[in-house]
């Protein structure tokens, strides 16, 4: 028998029945998203869609559900040298994990602007945020 | 010819005669007239001609680059009325890194005798090569060979003065220096995987050796039979375990895995460790052997490098996702705290103080880490400037070449780029302390990497750092 586990331990993965509660969430996020974009604040947008992404859960369904918004909100940046002066760097871990599912999308538009975006998000954060996205196997997004 | 420039200087700087180029750099760094140029002291250079200002700070520029001219650092401000400039002469910065020497192609891991004459460090292959310093020189004075594949763990007991290296082999042996040979004893560590790493524990009558067979051997020596015993913590570990590091209680071990978590651990030994233990501040030990007294779950992917610090109060470690992580009050509750890292990760950690851990890695500089007065930790700095400064924030050479590929547009090297500028040019993997006697401060150092070469360095010098030590 254990002694003690430490209280800094994993969360416990999502149940599916929780599943369907994310993906309402998520939909709520798509409007407001949707809503920022048309306002023309693609960074907002962004952080919206970033913001509680449920990387601690196994289901496919509820990632690629919030990976659609993400992208949503990617692609509608135009000015990305001057998007990261809005953005905490709270975010660029997660920006990270994003910008490789995009870039293994093969998809032309898709990978040009996440390639844009990772240049200037590896000058801004440092290789140590490629590292967390790339060797992080457990919170994949 | 160099037009002559007026300038009032604090010595006997004779500014009539006309001085070329490399007269007036030689004054400022070459002979012995460095030493009037006293910490804090101002100099003003006036000149009618802009560009000669110019010029001189250029020339400034130089020579604090240069090392003869290390004691002073100079820089000259432009101020446009009357092209005047001030050149101020800033605090020296000294360098920590006080030796370098290349001791092979690669170094796998080294250590160093008690008496710290003598370092035994592995050349990336089957030997241990033991370099004595002799009048400024390293002579190679042993070559240990006994294993059949690269010994990845030295360790040196400051106690007993043997030494215990482990192999892929899977093998370790103890060596005991009898008059001028070192005679190998087998261990038996019963061990289907190769060994990762060892450490003496702090008493030295005993050691731990981490295994890719996902054990810890704890091997302690039997009088009776005349031979090393190990003993297996077989259970709890879900891969290889990469590094061990005893409590200063000689009971406790801490161990990192690639499974991503740092466990402690119990080996009381009945008739090698005193009596039943009475219970200290951390952890409880009472504990029999091989049980789990803390499992941290910080990590997501490879951890390594684990070290307790000097009280035994806390722990760091750091993970192969560019993180390090800082436990304090390890027992039932820790008090954790991740630092996430900009650049590349570490591989290997110590403790310098309660408050100061440096830590080496894939940057190939050592960076230092320090605990303000509430416990939080934060990264301070990289320890070796000169690599800092004209790396400035950016990846090397190398990397900016493969970065510019992977864009598609051509990026220009920046030019103070002149590749890995530091002291070490590969990755460190392994830090080792040095302290003369157990009552002075620990503030040197030694690391190694796999460009070969060992660097010594010293902390006393460092003025931003003292605070910590």
């Amino acid at each position: 028998m254990e002694k003690g586990k430490a209280r800094a331990k994993m969360a416990d993965h999502v149940e599916a029945d929780n599943a369907e509660a994310i993906i309402t969430t998520i939909e709520q996020k798509s409007r407001k998203i949707e809503s920022l974009i048309k306002q023309y604040r693609p960074v907002e947008a962004l952080k919206t869609a970033l913001e509680g992404s449920p990387p601690k859960t196994r289901d496919e369904r509820c990632k690629s559900a919030n990976w659609i918004a993400v992208h949503r909100a990617l692609m509608a940046i135009k000015a990305v040298d001057l998007m990261f002066s809005n953005l905490d760097p709270e975010y660029y871990d997660i920006l990270m994990k994003y910008l490789y599912r995009g870039l293994a999308t093969g998809d032309r538009p898709t990978c040009d602007q996440c390639l844009k975006i990772h240049e200037k998000l590896t000058q801004k954060a440092g290789l140590g945020c490629i590292l967390r996205a790339l060797s992080d196997t457990v919170n994949t997004v | 010819m160099f037009h002559q420039v007026g300038c009032f200087v604090v010595t006997d700087f004779n500014y009539e005669n006309k001085m070329t180029v490399e007269e007036f750099r030689g004054y400022l760094g070459y002979n012995n007239e460095i030493d009037r140029y006293l910490i804090g002291m101002r100099v003003l250079a006036v000149d009618d001609d802009p560009t000669c200002l110019k010029l001189l700070d250029g020339l400034l520029r130089k020579c604090q680059n240069q090392e003869k001219a290390r004691k002073c650092m100079w820089f000259a401000h432009d101020n446009a009325v009357f092209a005047v400039c001030w050149i101020k002469c800033k605090r020296q910065i000294e360098m920590a890194a006080i030796a370098v020497h290349q001791f092979a192609d690669c170094i796998t891991c080294h250590a160093w005798s008690p008496d710290q004459s003598m370092v035994a460090l592995c050349p990336n292959n089957n030997e241990v090569h033991i370099y004595k310093l002799v009048e400024e020189n390293w002579e190679r004075i042993h070559v240990l060979q006994k294993h059949d594949q690269i010994i990845v763990g030295i360790d040196w007991s400051k106690s007993s003065n043997r030494i215990v290296t482990v192999s892929h082999d899977r093998n370790s042996y103890v060596w005991n220096e009898e008059g001028s040979l070192w005679v190998p004893t087998l261990v038996i560590l019963r061990l289907n995987r190769a060994a990762l790493c060892v450490q003496w524990s702090p008493k030295g009558n005993k050691f731990a050796v981490g295994s890719g067979a996902k054990t810890v051997c704890i091997c302690y020596y039997e009088q009776e039979n005349n031979w090393w015993v190990s003993k297996l913590i077989r259970k709890r570990h879900d891969s290889s375990v990469t590094s061990v590091a005893w409590h200063p209680n000689n009971v406790l071990i801490a161990t990192t895995s690639t499974d991503g978590k740092c466990r402690v651990f119990s080996t009381f030994i009945k008739g090698v460790d005193a009596g039943k233990p009475k219970k200290s501040g951390s952890g409880s030990l009472d504990a029999k052997f091989g049980e789990q007294i803390v499992q941290l779950d910080l990590s997501f992917c490879w951890a390594f490098g684990v070290k307790w610090s000097p009280s035994g109060n806390s722990l760091a470690y750091v993970g192969h996702n560019s993180m390090i992580y800082f436990v304090d009050q390890v027992g039932p509750s820790p008090l954790a705290q991740s630092v996430v890292l900009r650049d590349l990760p570490l591989r290997d950690v110590m403790f310098v103080s309660e408050k100061l851990v440096i830590g080496v890695g894939f940057d190939c500089n050592p960076m230092v880490f320090a605990a303000d007065g509430t416990g939080l930790w934060s990264f301070v700095r990289y320890l070796d400037e000169k690599k800092a400064a004209s790396s400035s924030g950016r990846y090397g050479s190398q990397f900016t070449e493969a970065f510019g590929k992977f864009y598609g547009s051509s990026k220009q090297g920046t030019s103070n780029d002149k590749g890995r500028a530091g002291v070490h040019d590969n990755c460190i993997n392994c830090i080792v302390p040095l302290k003369k006697s157990e009552s002075t401060k620990m503030t040197s150092f030694s690391t190694s990497g796999l460009d070969g070469k060992m660097v010594i360095w010293d902390l006393k010098n460092q003025e931003d750092l003292v605070e910590y030590l």
